[in-house]
């Protein structure tokens, strides 16, 4: 009797779903788009959920519709439009007044204010705070008073608490005065880490439940974090212009191994995967199993670079010796064989979407002549001992990985192995203590389109980024006059100056530039995928069954 | 069963079981009095010459031999360096240059498949002697004192023998990871440790249940009387006498062992790369779309591992055959 109850219960269920979303079951067309849950493959985020935090794209993927900036960046053209800000105006590309909308609503229900805004990015340019993204309010007027004088933050404590640069005018009014003309402002502030942050935050900032479920002004707000997903559901106060269509976003999380991810796709299980593994790019074996229409490769503004360990004495002050290590790598044929093509190799730092791109700016080091190379590196003493080449297990790497250490074993005698940390957040808290020694993959998926973003959070001193403990004063320098520069022309000149500087002492190696190889399930349309290489989750249909 | 005291001509040749039933020369004497028996061929002898008969012994020792060869002396078998891969001859079907075609790095699948054969050798190799020499020490402490060490022995080995060996394996292994710049003989020891700790119960169990067939045996009691210390006694006349199951069984789990480690390699955390081995390589190869794409980066390992351990289960039957009387 039992069994026949449940029975009955389960079809009086379904059937007043069929009522409760108005469809009958012999209905043949799909019905409206909107709803429905998508699954989108994840990673797991190294920091908390916290714009001022997050700085690599596992955590960075949720922000994208967790919170909501002053700007947003276009999904097609990665072009920035207003999203919070109702207008902001400069005349000398030093104090820029910004507007907000009114009645732009966090999650959980207050409003955005000016002084949302003041107060996060105070809070962020603090130095006791200990925010890992502090550097990009370094344009701002009296970011310097945050800093703890001798960079000891127990000893000494910075001389003011709030930047100088930031005042309120009204409740939705504020100026923004930078230390130097800056003339991508405007392009910065759609960057997730110039998020405005609720009041909840400051009545606890150490929480460790906002960095697990934040609160934002997005579109989505996080309702269940754990180890092994991330869901979002819509946020019913959002008033914004970019309002998701689905009822559910699930982040699942895939760590170690993409050909799980990629196993869960074929199977129905995963939506949306941006992570096509080695073995089915060869012959594009995954296009031909998903066909054209499930499946797209987007140029988008990312590139790989192996960084050289700042923490390793052999490629200290040795910069003919990473010069050659670069020259010994074939990147053509790795991209052709590994890749499938999908990769192209790199010539520079700067990936080729941004405006101001210019080919070669790396030099020798990236055009593979092995011969060359092996009488450089003997030259340059060579490296004893193993030379150990460092990739997450969970992205795919390990392929290329291996094909870069056969390429320095063939070509220089080196004695290199790989070494694959279990994910992601491994590598990259493993590089930021300093145990990794010889070389380590970075990827840099730009923040906003734009050639400074791929010189200044990863090369500047001090940059949480920066992973390769780049510090050149000539750069900073060149940097700076960059950002102060007036026209766009003048400010790309200098940039790439600045980029050229790179190919002196080679921090990094540039590997390849990246396009994004996606592929979905039958149950999702609209799908768009940005510049920066990722779905557009508020764009993303589900079909109605 | 087959008295040891008088060993023929041939055990004393050094055949496969020669070693363990040549008593001392004293004890012969001792025990030939009081048994009084007088028999032609030792227990090796005899099964020796049964497994000699047998086509599928010289088959499983031809593969043997072949695959020992491979592990010793790989060098005998190619010229090729199996870590010499060069990209642009990646997955090339098999061919005069490269007989078994080329991997996803360009290397040559042959060589890798020949070198691979010493990490599976050597496991095999030493995770039987290390389960032989443990399962057999304990089953004899176990067997011929019984009572509180009998039952102690008995169930710590049910504790080892209640986990399963991949899990446990699975278990120990992730716990004590390999580092790529870990020396090789600290990757093959770590999964010769993990099995042999969770292996050897069987071998004990096997051995404590021969020893107290053994025990009462008249020969057992007659060096008791003549005074001999419990030593002499295990190593004179029961050991002789008990050890034919164990070897038998060995045999057959050497093959097991190396199963066991290309699975443990395959799910990632046995043999580690750089380390060249069978199961690595069927792990690499069995990704979806290099099945398509390069199905004889697959094959060959498959073929050589299969071939392996199918050698030494048959081997392991000739000799549980010859071993066991009752059998014939």
């Amino acid at each position: 009797m039992r069994t026949r109850i449940r029975a009955l219960s389960a079809a009086a269920l379904v059937a007043a779903a069929l009522v409760a979303t108005g469809c009958s079951s012999g209905d043949p067309t799909p019905g409206p788009a909107g709803g429905g849950e998508v699954v989108l493959r994840g990673c797991t985020a190294q920091n908390p959920l916290l714009g001022l935090m997050t700085n690599e794209v596992c955590g960075g993927h949720v922000l994208d519709v967790v919170t909501s900036q002053l700007m947003r960046y276009d999904a097609e053209t990665a072009a920035p439009v207003y999203d919070i800000a109702e207008s902001i105006t400069t005349d000398d590309a030093q104090l820029f007044t910004v507007k907000l909308k009114k009645g732009y609503l966090f999650s959980d229900g207050t409003e955005v204010k000016a002084e949302n805004f003041i107060r996060a990015w105070n809070y962020g340019a603090y130095a006791p705070n200990g925010m890992a993204q502090a550097t990009f309010f370094e344009p701002i007027a009296g970011y310097a008073d945050l800093q703890c004088p001798g960079d000891d933050c127990d000893a000494n404590k910075p001389p003011k608490e709030e930047l100088e640069g930031l005042q309120q005018v009204d409740e939705y009014t504020f100026t923004i005065r930078t230390t130097e003309p800056t003339s991508n402002m405007e392009l910065r502030l759609g960057y997730t880490v110039f998020a405005p942050l609720p009041e909840a935050f400051f009545a606890d900032p150490k929480s460790a439940e906002f960095g697990r479920t934040p609160i934002g002004s997005g579109p989505y707000k996080v309702t269940s974090n754990t180890a092994t997903e991330i869901v979002m559901e819509p946020n019913e106060h959002y008033t914004g212009a970019f309002k998701g269509k689905v009822d559910r976003i699930v982040y699942r999380i895939y760590d170690n191994d993409s050909s799980a991810a990629w196993a869960d796709l074929l199977a129905g299980n995963l939506d949306f995967n941006d992570i096509v593994p080695g073995d089915q790019l060869v012959g594009d074996a995954w296009i031909a199993e998903l066909g054209q229409e499930r499946t797209v490769v987007r140029t988008s503004g990312t590139i790989e670079v192996l960084t050289v360990s700042p923490n390793d004495p052999q490629f200290k002050d040795n910069p003919k010796l990473r010069q050659a290590i670069g020259q010994a790598i074939d990147r053509e044929t790795i991209t052709r064989e590994i890749y499938g093509g999908s990769r192209t190799p790199a010539t520079g730092w700067v990936a080729p979407v941004v405006d101001g791109y210019l080919a070669d700016q790396c030099g020798k080091a990236c055009v593979y002549d092995p011969v060359q190379a092996k009488i450089d590196y003997d030259a340059a003493g060579g490296y004893q001992g193993i030379l150990s080449v460092s990739v997450n297990g969970d992205g795919g790497h390990k392929d290329w990985a291996e094909a870069v250490c056969n390429n320095l074993r063939n070509n220089l005698g080196a004695d290199c192995i790989v070494n694959l940390t279990p994910d992601f957040r491994t590598l990259l808290n493993q590089a930021r203590d300093g145990e990794l020694m010889g070389l380590f993959r970075n990827g840099w998926v730009m923040d906003y389109p734009s050639i400074e973003n791929f010189l200044t959070p990863i090369y500047r001193v001090g940059a949480a980024s920066n992973y390769s403990g780049y510090n050149n004063p000539e750069f900073e320098s060149t940097l700076t006059q960059a950002a102060a520069a007036t026209n766009l022309a003048q400010a790309n000149e200098l940039y790439q100056a600045a980029e050229a500087m790179l190919a002196q002492t080679y921090p990094t190696l540039p590997m390849w530039y990246r396009t994004t190889p996606a592929a979905w399930s039958t149950r999702v349309d609209n799908v768009v995928v940005t510049k920066m290489g990722w779905i557009d989750a508020t764009q993303v249909t589900v079909h109605q069954p | 069963m087959t008295d040891p005291t008088h060993p023929g001509p041939e055990a004393m040749m050094g055949s496969t079981a020669g070693e363990f039933v040549v008593p001392s020369a004293e004890d012969q004497a001792a025990v030939a009095e009081v048994a009084g028996l007088d028999k032609p061929h030792s227990l090796g002898s005899e099964a020796w010459w049964q497994m000699r008969r047998r086509p599928m012994f010289w088959f499983s020792a031809g593969l043997i031999v072949l695959f020992l060869l491979m592990a010793v002396w790989p060098s005998l078998f190619t010229d090729a360096d199996p870590r010499y891969c060069d990209l642009t001859q990646a997955r090339h079907k098999p061919s005069r240059e490269h007989w078994f075609g080329t991997d996803i790095q360009g290397c040559d699948v042959y060589a890798r498949t020949i070198y691979g054969s010493r990490s599976s050798i050597l496991v095999g190799v030493f995770c039987t002697a290390g389960v032989a020499l443990i399962g057999s020490i304990v089953g004899l402490l176990a067997g011929f004192f019984g009572g509180w060490l009998d039952a102690l022995l008995s169930r710590v080995g049910e504790i080892f023998f209640a986990i399963p060996t991949l899990l446990g394996g699975i278990v120990i292994l992730y716990s004590f990871p390999s580092r790529p710049d870990t020396p090789y003989a600290i990757v093959v020891g770590k999964v010769v440790l993990a099995i042999t700790l969770l292996q050897w119960p069987t071998i004990a169990r096997i051995m404590r249940a021969s020893v107290l067939q053994v025990m009462p045996h008249e020969y057992v009691t007659a060096a008791r009387g003549l005074g001999a210390r419990p030593g002499r006694i295990i190593v004179s006349h029961i050991l002789p006498n008990a050890v034919a199951g164990v070897i038998a069984v060995a045999t057959i789990n050497l093959g097991v062992y190396i199963a066991l480690e290309a699975t443990l390699s395959f799910l990632g955390i046995g043999l580690q790369p750089p380390a060249i081995s069978w199961g690595i390589a069927i792990s690499e190869a069995s990704r979806m779309g290099f099945l398509t794409s390069a199905p004889h980066m697959l094959l060959f390992p498959s073929v050589f591992l299969s071939l392996t351990v199918l050698a030494f289960i048959m081997l392991g039957e000739v000799v549980r055959d010859a071993l066991d009387p009752r059998l014939r």
